[in-house]
């Protein structure tokens, strides 16, 4: 993606201001709009149905189109965007029109109706307001649902008055009264009128329409031919599943219980003259139902949650995380409806925060759709090297990084912290400072000090000490905070748990999966889990949420294929906790009450790391662990889960879009007044620290486990 | 569940009136309607002919009625929504063109929800023959321009909702 692009978006402050203002007022919105109402069956529901019609989609498809044609509809099935515009300009052409009058569809975008229509002489009339308002423009949709919410009222006031000719005040019921005033006419000469369909009831051949405008009613009732384009994935079985997806649509698009009109459409109504023409359209869709891989994207019902709640979304729009689709289903969509050369650079765009799966209406893995796209465009000269040959070999990768400890020094400033990094980092990392490799790895100190982690099992059961838990550190605690898993060794010590370092420990690979190196990532997996059950152990522990995940779910999901470590992977994913989940299990028993231990009772606000509540799904661990082990009170910001912005490599990728998701999480850091941030993740404190730190701000930010020892210490 | 219909068609800006007798509800709509070129339909015939002397569009020019006259087939109360058939365009555009739409509602086919409809809506669809329903909830509404919910956009402005109890 163009950095300039990227820069132009992050300093619009309109669009900033819109953005954040929708992002913070939706999910108090759709909260309300799903109260009494069972989200997670809802969205269950939709899952399963859609997945099952994906199984077979041509079938689906012949359904409906048997079902339609028999209520006295003419059913085109294209597969092209070019099949589709020329099935619509012969259907306008064959009823003598030159004039279209549209209702809201994604799918016209998609096929990029009006360019091919106003090739042939045809004129196009967008009457959905935010389609009006970009139509005018001369510019794309920046949102599925809201097409227009880049655009301020300004804006709209001079697209108008040159539209109207006539001076159009920025007030914005005047700017609604004028659209409603100059589309009228439209309305009543349009001689064919155009909508797309939410959903298409294969059993009776009925589309179903929602719309809040009700421009939907007037363009299917008043010009004598109705086209409707429909994407050939919104056809489900019957009425009872379309109205799961009309249940949940407005919910989950806008927070709205319902939209103000649902019309259900069957057959062309009024006698004779009157045409419905139902042109569903392939494009890629038919080929990817019955992809196994990918299918899944395909049970998407365009609500544009995955948008609403996305961080990266927030800070620079539609047209930058998209492409005609946008969002996280759009990043998803684009490669199989527009080719990979589309997809190639939205792709990089998610940070890997896994906030859209939360909401998806159909239970989607947005996220991990898009990391296993990745692995199918071009990647970046020497990145096979770099994961390929260094990470792989372990001795390399961590010479490398011991070599860095002396490349870093001159740019090492007061207290140890860099700075200013040489070359092009230098001005993007200028709102984060970095902290530095540490002189000695943990792996160097727990050599020299193994603790109790160095006597025999046999010793340690007959001593009472309790389980055996291997030390899984990852790369970052392991390298840049060492004093971090010494707490975590201490804590879980002090807790009763033998712990256990092995040395032969490597990063878990997610580096090379986010970054689309599957098979390389596929072989850290291995490498891993056999150092891993190397040593018989109750569990393994880890305090990087990442790797906590990448454990536990990615390797079994990465070694499925594979005959020999499919059941290691799935036996190393059963012991993996993160380390509050262990510590949790030794809360509120024994010396460990609250109330209990050394220290002064305070207050800390905690950040979720994405991975670990969405990745591993653990949020309420860490709470319990800090209220009855780290004895502090808890008081939480907004948006406590999330993403700080830090995301791996991504904000090194993408720094410009990296420090404004963090300003927003300093900001609500800031305002609840503590001074100090509990974090179960490395990379979060990482990027926390360094952007409390650039901004002078004395907040400090601690892993849970640091805050345990001290208090158990 | 009438006042649940009552709560839930107000809070999206419908304007909800209880009537015990259809005379009190035909006072109300006459009302609404007074001054005004008006257009029905799907109107039942007893009540139709209650309304004789209102002022009426030519059938033909449709785009001259201020105010629309409806009648609901069935309501649903979480949402405060209407069931209408309007399989004809002409008695659609009657919902869909005037600044005013007016909706008589029997309080006894008020349902719960909109799954409680399922089974009128699944009768209609499977006849054979074309069909156009149409769930309303509220006046039409757009946010489009910055966000601000503005009431009135290419639907009615005014949604009037009146119920009657006693038939």
């Amino acid at each position: 993606m163009g950095k300039e692009i990227i820069k132009d978006k992050i300093n619009n402050a309109f669009l900033r201001k819109a953005l954040k203002n929708f992002a913070t007022a939706y999910p108090v919105a759709r909260a309300k709009a799903f109260e009494g109402i069972d989200f997670e069956a809802l969205r269950g529901r939709i899952s399963e149905f859609k997945k099952e019609g994906l199984k077979d989609l041509p079938a689906l498809v012949t359904r409906f189109k048997s079902s339609a044609e028999q209520a006295g509809a003419v059913v085109h099935v294209c597969s092209t965007p070019e099949d589709a515009n020329r099935a619509i300009l012969g259907i306008i052409q064959s009823r003598g029109a030159d004039f279209l009058v549209k209702s809201k569809a994604m799918t016209s975008e998609e096929i990029e109706l009006n360019h091919y229509l106003e090739r042939y002489g045809i004129r196009c009339l967008e009457t959905d307001l935010g389609e009006w308002i970009i139509q005018l423009a001369g510019e794309r949709p920046s949102h599925m649902v809201m097409p227009a919410i880049h655009k301020n009222k300004e804006e709209v006031a001079e697209l108008f008055s040159k539209e109207t000719g006539k001076e159009c005040s920025p007030d914005i019921p005047n700017l609604v009264k004028v659209a409603r005033e100059t589309l009228r006419s439209g309305f009543l000469s349009g001689q064919v009128g155009l909508s797309g369909a939410n959903v298409a009831l294969a059993d009776n051949g009925t589309i179903g329409i929602i719309t809040n405008e009700g421009n939907d009613r007037l363009v299917t009732t008043l010009p004598n031919t109705h086209i409707a384009l429909i994407g050939v994935e919104k056809i489900v079985p019957s009425l009872t599943e379309a109205l799961d997806v009309i249940n949940i649509l407005p919910k989950n698009a806008t927070g709205q219980k319902i939209t103000s009109y649902v019309s259900f459409i069957k057959g062309p109504t009024g006698g004779n003259g009157r045409e419905l023409h139902i042109v569903l359209l392939d494009n890629g869709r038919l080929k990817l139902a019955a992809d196994p891989d990918f299918s899944e994207a395909l049970k998407c019902v365009k609500c544009g949650a995955c948008a609403n709640v996305c961080p990266i979304y927030e800070i620079v729009g539609g047209h930058v995380f998209g492409h005609i689709y946008v969002g996280g289903i759009g990043l998803v969509l684009t490669p199989f409806f527009h080719g990979f050369d589309k997809a190639e650079e939205i792709l990089k765009l998610c940070i890997g925060c896994k906030k859209c799966n939360e909401v998806c209406a159909s239970k989607i893995d947005i996220e991990g759709l898009i990391v296993d796209l990745r692995d199918k465009i071009r990647k970046p000269l020497g990145q096979k090297f770099l994961f390929g040959t260094m990470m792989k070999n372990r001795k390399l990768f961590h010479a490398a990084l011991r070599t860095a400890y002396l490349a870093q020094k001159p740019f090492q400033g007061e207290g140890g912290r860099i700075r200013h990094l040489p070359l092009i980092l230098n001005k993007e990392t200028a709102n984060r400072s970095l902290p530095p490799i540490a002189e000695k790895p943990f792996r160097d100190l727990v050599a020299e000090k193994p603790g109790i982690g160095n006597r025999t099992q046999a010793g340690l059961k007959e001593s009472g000490i309790g389980e055996k838990v291997l030390f899984y550190t990852g790369c970052l605690a392991d390298f840049v905070y060492p004093e971090m898993c010494m707490d975590t060794k201490e804590s879980l010590e002090k807790l009763g748990y033998e712990v256990v370092f092995p040395q032969k420990q490597t990063c878990c690979g997610i580096p090379a999966r986010y970054s689309g190196e599957i098979d390389i990532a596929r072989d850290m997996a291995r490498i891993n889990t056999d150092v891993l059950l190397e040593e018989d152990a109750d569990y393994v522990v880890t305090i990087c949420p990442t790797c906590t995940m990448s454990l536990k779910h990615d390797f079994p999901k990465l070694l499925e294929g594979d005959p020999v470590y499919k059941a290691k992977a799935a036996k190393l994913a059963e012991k993996v906790f993160n380390f509050s989940e262990l510590a949790a299990r030794k809360g509120g028993i024994g010396d460990h009450g609250p109330g209990t231990g050394k220290g002064v009772k305070q207050t800390v606000t905690y950040h979720d790391a994405c991975h670990l509540k969405r990745g591993c799904g653990v949020y309420e661990e860490p709470r319990k662990v800090l209220r009855e082990l780290a004895g502090v009170e808890i008081t939480e910001m907004a948006d406590c889960d999330k993403c700080c912005g830090f995301g791996g490599s991504y904000s090194i990728k993408y720094p410009e879009i990296s420090q404004e998701v963090l300003k927003n999480k300093l900001d609500n850091i800031a305002a609840t007044g503590v001074t100090t941030v509990a974090v179960d993740c490395p990379g979060c404190k990482l990027q926390i620290e360094g952007g409390l730190e650039a901004a002078g701000s004395s907040i400090n930010v601690e892993h849970t486990a640091t805050l345990v020892r001290k208090r158990l210490g | 569940m009438v006042e649940q219909f009552k709560a839930a068609a107000e809070a999206v800006g419908a304007a909800v009136k209880l009537c015990t007798t259809l005379d009190e509800a035909i006072a109300s709509l006459k009302e609404l309607a007074a001054g005004k070129m008006a257009m029905t339909s799907a109107l039942p015939g007893n009540i139709h002919a209650l309304l004789d002397d209102l002022t009426f569009a030519p059938p033909d020019r449709t785009d001259l009625a201020d105010i629309g006259i409806s009648f609901a087939m069935a309501g649903a109360a979480q949402t405060g929504s209407l069931l209408l058939d309007l399989t004809d365009p002409a008695e659609r555009s009657a919902t869909a063109l005037p600044q005013i739409h007016a909706v008589f509602l029997k309080a006894s086919t008020i349902v719960s929800d909109l799954y409680a409809l399922h089974d009128i809506l699944a009768r209609t669809l499977s006849s054979s023959g074309s069909s156009y329903l149409s769930v309303i909830t509220g006046p039409s509404r757009t946010a489009d321009i910055e966000r601000v919910l503005t009431i009135g956009v290419h639907g009615p402005k005014e949604l009037h909702v009146l119920i009657l109890e006693g038939e």
